[in-house]
């Protein structure tokens, strides 16, 4: 029996050991992982190299594992990333040189509370006990001595120059001169044998006072039954109603009240998701990492979404608030920009959006409203054609891009000097036709908005168009014709099969499209060039 | 008495909160590379029309070393004065190097084109040269000097004529005792 309980104990023992052994050795891998728990993702904002997924971070990870198959230690895996990055790469700080402090301070900062706090509670119970040694050793009067110590002084009026103010004022006194006694004595400035000699002193001069106090005819109003004590009048225990406790009391809990206070508001005010790439999660007036400030942040938030809903008014209100308070914010420059573009004041659009530019020379939504002044209002197209080469520089391929393109073609064809350049063409190589609007869509016309003509290769799938026409407050129905003139591209030859299409733009802006621009397309497309008579009804409404 | 226990709190409490408000203060991103006046990290780099460099055979040149992507804005936006810096200075005894990182090489090579770069490019295939280097954002630029080690780091953006005269700060070997910011950086 005993044998097989041996054994039951042997194989239980040897089941258990197993998966320890098997972790006692971990594999590549979970060595690779455990480094990189302690990397910060240089690219993440408090994300460690092991769980980020970003391509920075999976490249780390790559060279941790490389660095530990060749035989490195950790230590010095993390080394290696410090000698490139520096300390704040590890997601725990060095316990050596300055480091260390972040990894002592805590510790020391505890130890000395816990000092603290036993002083307090050995202060508190020596002074009770003191107290009541004195009151049991003393041989001069020991219950006045007592009550002296447990007594307030209630301060008379500095006039007053009655025996019992007078008697008062000493007593108080001899309080405040107890309780220095007292600290000094704490403090270790006198030794025990001295502390206990003047306490004494001071108790005996107490207990007089408060005999001579006691001596004098009673004070109706200071008196309550239950605070008559032996031969005192005016007395009341410090034990129910000590005001200097309270104080204290009072004092710490407004402290604490203002300490949790600043501290919410300091984390609220400091945190906040990121709300781009560049962006950082504590960015603010705290970390300085932007210049703006939360007002500034929280007032352009509001703007752009009162701009977002046309609400104009509103926007203005919000973006002047934010650059009250941050009057770089290039940002809130650019919009208030586009409001006044909307608003006809193109002088007013372009100082705003040079304000935008002063502080951030390739922000792309300045450089555009700049260079559409410039291209629209102003005629000025050297000036919007550089501003949009600028801007093509910078911005990404994409949807942008593209519109970047097609309005640097327009500008480009609307050079004067550049369409002159180009071959004067025959008086055949044109398209004319009459646009007419849908009976039904009358009614959604814009008195304000302009008409463009356009023409594409028939061939071709996007892109810019190969010609294009812009007339300003058209009357309908009306007469068209579309020749080499209007063509975008210099150079580009007006021929071949196209398509004609036009629309009523509502803001006259070829490059948007908004909610009520009608448009239409020739019921002929494709045409030769040189036909004439392509009609177009706009018949369909933009939603 | 209760005055000199409240300035001795205020002794206590107040470097604490004052070393908590500097912190906050602080982007550790920003905190002076120490890779400033150290040698530089050894490379060899695949370029794009299928040569190689290496950085130690680069001894006694003066290295502009400058990381870029071509999804990143701020690299755009200086990819035009790094090549007008270059034009200035090839005939001297310096070399410009760009190293794509994060980039697909279709993508590296349009960007070349578009801005006409004609100093020797290649890609950081496993982003080792990125991490030697200390880069968390592109555009991120090195100097390096005659003898190989670090003079100056520019984070974010930087114009031709930072990058002409840090150039020659760099084949004078002098180092400069703190890294540069420009614009802004991107990062994937």
């Amino acid at each position: 029996m005993f044998l097989r309980i041996l054994l039951v104990v042997y194989v239980l023992f040897v089941l258990s050991i197993q998966p320890l052994a098997a972790a006692g050795a971990p594999d590549l891998d979970d060595r690779t992982r455990e480094i990189a728990t302690e990397l910060r993702c240089v690219v993440c904002q408090n994300l460690s190299v092991a769980d980020s997924p970003s391509e920075m971070a999976q490249q780390m990870r790559a060279i941790v594992r490389e660095q530990l198959q060749a035989g490195k230690t950790p230590e010095q895996i993390k080394e290696f990333f410090v000698s490139r990055y520096g300390e704040w790469v590890l997601l725990k700080p060095k316990t050596t040189g300055f480091s260390a402090l972040l990894w002592i301070l805590p510790y020391a900062a505890l130890l000395l509370g816990l000092i603290a706090a036993l002083g307090f509670i050995w202060r508190w119970t020596k002074s009770k006990s003191t107290r009541e040694q004195a009151g049991n050793s003393s041989s001069v009067a020991p219950e006045l001595q007592n009550h002296f110590l447990t007594q307030e002084f209630a301060q008379p009026n500095l006039e007053d120059s009655s025996l019992r103010a007078k008697l008062l004022r000493e007593g108080g006194r001899l309080k405040d001169e107890l309780s220095d006694l007292e600290f000094d004595f704490q403090s270790g400035k006198l030794s025990e044998a001295d502390y206990h000699t003047l306490k004494h002193e001071i108790e005996t001069r107490g207990a007089i006072v408060m005999q001579q106090l006691g001596s004098l005819p009673a004070e109706p109003i200071a008196q309550t039954p239950d605070q008559k004590l032996p031969g005192v009048t005016a007395a009341k225990t410090a034990s129910t109603h000590n005001p200097f406790q309270r104080w204290q009391l009072i004092a710490g809990s407004v402290f604490l009240l203002l300490f949790g206070l600043a501290l919410g508001v300091m984390l609220t005010q400091s945190i906040r998701p990121r709300t781009s790439e560049n962006d950082t999660m504590t960015g603010d007036f705290m970390t300085g990492t932007t210049p703006s400030t939360s007002n500034a942040r929280a007032a352009l938030d509001e703007g752009k979404q009162a701009f977002g809903r046309q609400d104009f008014p509103k926007a203005i209100e919000a973006f002047k608030k934010a650059l009250a308070a941050d009057p770089n914010n290039a940002e809130a420059h650019a919009y208030m920009g586009f409001i006044l573009v909307r608003a006809g004041h193109g002088d007013g659009a372009l100082m705003a959006f040079d304000k935008a530019l002063s502080t951030a020379p390739n922000f792309p939504m300045a450089l555009w409203g700049r260079g559409m002044v410039l291209y629209q209002e102003k005629k000025d197209y050297a000036g919007a054609r550089e501003i949009f080469e600028r801007l093509l520089a910078i911005v990404p391929p994409g949807e942008e891009r593209n519109e970047i393109t097609k309005v640097l073609a327009e500008i480009r064809a609307a050079v004067p000097g550049e369409k002159k350049q180009a071959p004067a063409p025959a008086g055949s190589a044109q398209v004319s036709g009459k646009i007419t609007i849908d009976p039904k869509l009358q009614a959604k016309i814009d008195p304000n908005a302009a008409l463009f003509i356009i023409a594409r290769s028939a061939g071709a799938a996007g892109g810019p168009p190969l010609a294009v026409k812009k007339i300003e407050q058209p009357v309908f129905p009306l007469s068209y014709s579309l020749g080499q003139e209007n063509v975008m591209m210099q150079g580009m030859p007006f021929a071949g099969k196209i398509n004609i299409t036009a629309r009523l733009d509502k803001d006259s802006n070829p490059t948007t499209r908004g909610p009520g621009d009608l448009s239409g397309d020739s019921r002929n497309n494709p045409v030769e060039v040189g036909a004439k008579n392509v009609d177009v009804v706009l018949n369909q409404i933009n939603p | 008495m209760p005055w000199r226990r409240l300035l001795l709190i205020a002794l206590i409490l107040g470097p604490i909160l004052g070393l908590l408000a500097f912190g906050f203060t602080r982007d550790a991103r920003y905190i002076t590379s120490p890779l400033l006046a150290k040698p530089a990290a050894p490379f060899t780099l695949k370029l794009f029309d299928g040569g190689k460099i290496t950085l130690a055979d680069l001894r006694g040149k003066a290295v502009f070393l400058n990381f870029w992507a071509s999804w990143c804005p701020p690299c755009r936006a200086e990819a035009k004065e790094l090549e007008a810096a270059w034009q200035k200075v090839k005939d001297k005894n310096m070399v410009f190097i760009g190293v794509a990182l994060q980039d697909t090489d279709e993508n590296s090579l349009e960007f070349l084109k578009e801005f006409g770069v004609t100093y020797p490019n290649g890609k950081d295939e496993s982003g080792k040269i990125g991490v030697d280097y200390g880069t968390w954002g592109i555009p991120e630029s090195f100097f390096i000097d005659p003898q190989g080690r670090i003079t100056y780091k520019h984070v974010g953006g930087i114009r031709a004529a930072l990058v002409l005269s840090k150039i020659d700060e760099a084949a004078k070997s002098i180092a400069s005792a703190q890294e540069g910011k420009g614009d802004y950086q991107s990062i994937r």
